[in-house]
């Protein structure tokens, strides 16, 4: 017999061991594929970039060539797609996106539009073997000679090549043969051709590249320029921000063109226009994890989780999934602890009904209809009904007691009246039963004590479920709960003592001294 | 709150004691010892009453079950001639629902509290029993009615009102630990120690009192009767010995509680068996359980309830 406890015992560790495992493995997976985090409420930016485009047909024919940005693992796309009213056909290429248009003839608005998330500082600079061609710059002679000059002066600026001449052309005091080469206010885009055509005489490969800068509410007919510059001892390409002369890509910057293609070319329209705008949106992790997943190519694995499942099932879920902790302190507080409770589930449900009422409002509530209960209990009694019918009669009256203390709440605007409803009215009932027997049976004290005890486990769990950041927990990595589920069977085997036991077994190990004082005082009785 | 942890014993120092406690007793003595199937012997009165008969157990007197609510209403003619009764729920436990009438006529009740109540509160509480208020897992039950035990002068001292019982239990078909429990005003007639009924612990080879306690503290005196509670001596000892013995012999049950009382012309009479009896038994005897059983596992095995007797009383 001892044998197999020592089977069921090993066995339960082994399983304790590899429920930990499988909750360590769910945890580190959902948090490097679907970003679930500890923290609740720990919401995804999603950008929307909007490119609009308004143009009038000048042909039958129109052709619209959008760029679409360059996906290279500093963000992920959540949707895409193309916005106009007309007789258009939509063609999506790997780097481009194409509309032709048929029969046009009022001014068109075409919206390429873009949501995206996740987006990251690419640190690494970006290695490719084949050094491309270097442009050489159509300057005139005296431009050239400017630009040579520039370029000795520059050699004074700190950092590489490209940061030397970066430097120099965004000096405050710009001097004058700054201004002559590159007067002020010229475009960003025209600074950063410069700068590309200066890099090229230094035999530097270097080339203009184009995106957008996330920033939320903007609005801008141009797009915004970076450029990038090829280390040919390194065989890696920089970027750099043209202003600060900085390095990297950083994540707020998506990339849509590189080199001298436009972002937009319209065939067959004339007078166009083009705005970009971006948004900023906040969504949580879970309504994210559906497309994290499925740019994780882990999309089949997806659709059976709980993540997947409407909205509302979801919210039902999160309840459920506290329970089990909520078990385990129901079976800590009894077996561990050691206290006695009416029905093993009732303080379960009392505080789920808290949950809903509020704290403290419940409370009072539940002790007021408990004890007008417990009264109307005691009048029945006197009518000597059989035990079914009785507990009946009771349900009806608590189901009357809520209707009453509702009307009064409402009527006198008392909240704590109003969150009588939400009590579950069989357990009310079962309390008020109980209660009346264990009066009957052992008099007052002791039923009025055992309320509180299970007054006193409700509350503790309680404090578990309203929990908002356990319920996060609990739900978005749910496998905690086998862990949960082996812990409640491993306290299924202690066989120690009960905290409460500490105390009720106490008189047997106290000294005999101390023996003696009580005896006397049990003898003066 | 130096004084609130006072209050509390260590688990090393409980221990060392060899104090049983609830999980333990759970897991490791019921768990082990009690085969589920063998429950509904001890659970179920009526079934208990046949197997003691059987088994030349003395319990009072049979008078009648009442199974059914249309019944009821005749209990009356199923107790004449018999001076008093007690109703009992076949599956209750820990004594709930147990109601003594001393004596009566047609409408007026006299309890073992000398409470008199009317034939209605009578028939409710058969009722009562009937639907299940007092039985284990709340199943519908049947209520038994049987004789008044004329309980034995010789503790009229040593208990107010209500009937003195003694618990032993028996592990393995050897009497372990036994106590004596006294009905108090405060626990309203009733042999229940966590009402506020006295405990006396009882030597299990001399059956004379070891120590008594209220409301798990030591004391030494009645605390209604002022009867010194040390000098208490049960009569006929080994009889109760030997019916918790064959207690085993009738049950199988290796770890059972059998409460016993004394009638006054018939002796020692076994009440019930109890397949989970409760661990305030230590404290009642200022002794804890687990080296008790420890030794009993060295005992040997096979012996008759005699034999077994014999052997605790060597």
């Amino acid at each position: 017999m001892f044998k197999k406890l020592a089977i069921v015992r090993w066995s339960l560790f082994v399983g304790l061991i590899f429920s930990l495992l499988y909750a360590g493995f769910g945890i580190y997976y959902k948090q490097h594929f679907l970003n679930f985090t500890w923290e609740i409420d720990k919401k995804t930016p999603v950008w929307t970039i909007e490119a609009n485009l308004k143009f009038k047909p000048v042909s039958e024919n129109v052709e619209i060539v959008f760029s679409r940005p360059i996906v290279d693992g500093t963000f992920k796309i959540l949707d895409e797609n193309t916005i106009a009213k007309g007789n258009y056909t939509v063609q999506k290429k790997d780097r481009t996106i194409k509309l032709v248009g048929k029969n046009l003839k009022k001014t068109q608005n075409v919206y390429y539009r873009i949501l995206l998330y996740d987006t990251v500082d690419a640190k690494k600079a970006k290695k490719e073997n084949n050094p491309p061609k270097i442009v050489e710059p159509l300057f005139d002679d005296e431009t050239m000679m400017i630009a040579k000059e520039l370029l000795q002066v520059a050699k004074k600026e700190e950092g590489d090549n490209a940061q030397k001449i970066i430097a120099l052309l965004n000096n405050e005091e710009a001097t004058e043969l700054v201004q002559s080469f590159l007067p002020k206010r010229t475009k960003l885009k025209e600074k950063a051709e410069k700068i590309v055509d200066l890099l090229a005489l230094e035999n530097i490969p270097a080339r203009v590249i184009r995106g957008v800068h996330l920033v939320e509410g903007k609005k801008s007919v141009t797009a915004d320029v970076m450029i990038e510059a090829y280390n040919l001892n390194e065989k890696k390409w920089y970027v750099y921000n043209i202003e600060t002369g900085k390095t990297g890509l950083p994540a707020d910057f998506i990339v849509f063109q590189k080199g001298n293609a436009s972002l937009v070319d319209v065939i067959g329209g004339g007078d166009s226009s083009i705005k970009y705008s971006v948004l900023k949106s906040l969504n949580s992790s879970f309504s994210m994890a559906k497309h994290r997943s499925k740019n994780a190519d882990i999309e089949n694995f997806f659709s059976y989780s709980v993540y997947n499942l409407p909205l509302e099932q979801q919210n039902a879920l999160k309840w459920l999934m506290v329970f089990p902790l909520a078990i385990l302190v129901v079976v800590i507080l009894r077996n561990v602890i050691g206290i006695k409770t009416m029905g093993t589930f009732t303080p379960m449900l009392i505080s789920m009904a808290l949950v809903e009422t509020g704290f403290l409002k419940g409370l009072i509530c539940f002790s007021i209809v408990v004890g007008v209960g417990l009264f109307i209990r005691m009048c029945l009694s006197r009518l000597n009904l059989l035990l079914v019918p009785r507990i009946s009669a009771v349900v009806v009256f608590v189901i009357l007691l809520i209707q009453i203390f509702a009307i009064l709440g409402y009527q006198f605007d008392w909240q704590v009246a109003s969150s009588a409803l939400f009590f579950p009215i069989i357990i009310i009932a079962w309390v008020i039963e109980r209660g009346s027997i264990i009066w009957e049976e052992e008099g007052f004290k002791n039923a009025f004590k055992e309320m509180l005890y299970s007054l006193f486990a409700a509350i503790v769990i309680y404090f578990v479920i309203v929990n908002e950041s356990i319920r996060h927990i609990t739900f978005a990595f749910n496998e905690l709960n086998v862990v949960i589920l082996f812990l409640i069977m491993l306290l299924g085997i202690y066989t120690g003592y009960r905290l409460t036991e500490l105390k009720r077994f106490a008189p047997l190990v106290k000294s005999k001294k101390k023996l003696k004082k009580t005896n006397k005082r049990g003898g003066n009785v | 709150m130096f004084k609130f942890f006072r209050m509390f014993a260590s688990p090393w120092a409980l221990k060392k004691a060899g104090v049983l406690n609830m999980n333990y007793r759970n897991f490791s003595i019921i768990g082990l010892h009690n085969s589920r199937r063998l429950y509904p012997l001890v659970d179920d009165k009526v079934k208990t009453k046949e197997l003691a008969t059987t088994v030349g157990i003395q319990t009072p007197r049979l008078i009648g079950v009442i199974k059914a609510q249309y019944e009821v209403k005749n209990f009356l003619q199923m107790v004449k001639g018999w001076k008093g009764f007690v109703i009992k729920p076949a599956h209750g436990s820990g004594g709930k629902g147990v109601l003594v009438i001393k004596h009566y006529t047609q409408n007026h009740f006299r309890t073992a509290s000398n409470k008199v109540i009317k034939f209605t509160e009578v028939y409710q509480h058969i009722s009562n029993v009937l639907s299940g208020l007092y039985s284990l897992g709340g199943q519908y039950d049947e209520a038994i009615i049987e004789e008044v035990v004329s309980f034995s002068d010789q503790f009229k001292d040593y208990s107010f009102q209500g009937i003195p019982d003694v618990r032993i239990i028996v592990y393995k078909g050897y009497p372990a630990i036994a106590m004596m429990r006294l009905a108090t005003k405060e626990s309203g007639g009733r042999a229940n120690l966590h009402q506020g009924a006295v405990g006396v612990g009882i030597d299990i080879k001399t059956g004379k009192a070891l120590a008594a306690v209220q409301h798990n503290m030591p004391i030494s005196y009645h605390p209604d009767t002022g009867a010194d509670l040390l000098t208490l001596k049960v009569p006929d000892w080994r009889t109760h010995l030997e019916i918790a013995s064959k207690g085993y012999d009738m049950t199988g049950l290796g770890y059972l509680g059998a409460d016993i009382v004394m009638d006054k012309e018939l002796g020692p009479m076994m009440l019930e068996l109890n397949a989970r009896p409760g661990l305030a038994i230590q404290i009642a005897n200022q002794k804890g359980l687990v080296h008790i059983l420890k030794e009993i596992d060295s005992y040997p095995k096979n012996l008759s309830f005699k034999e077994r007797v014999d052997f605790i009383l060597r």
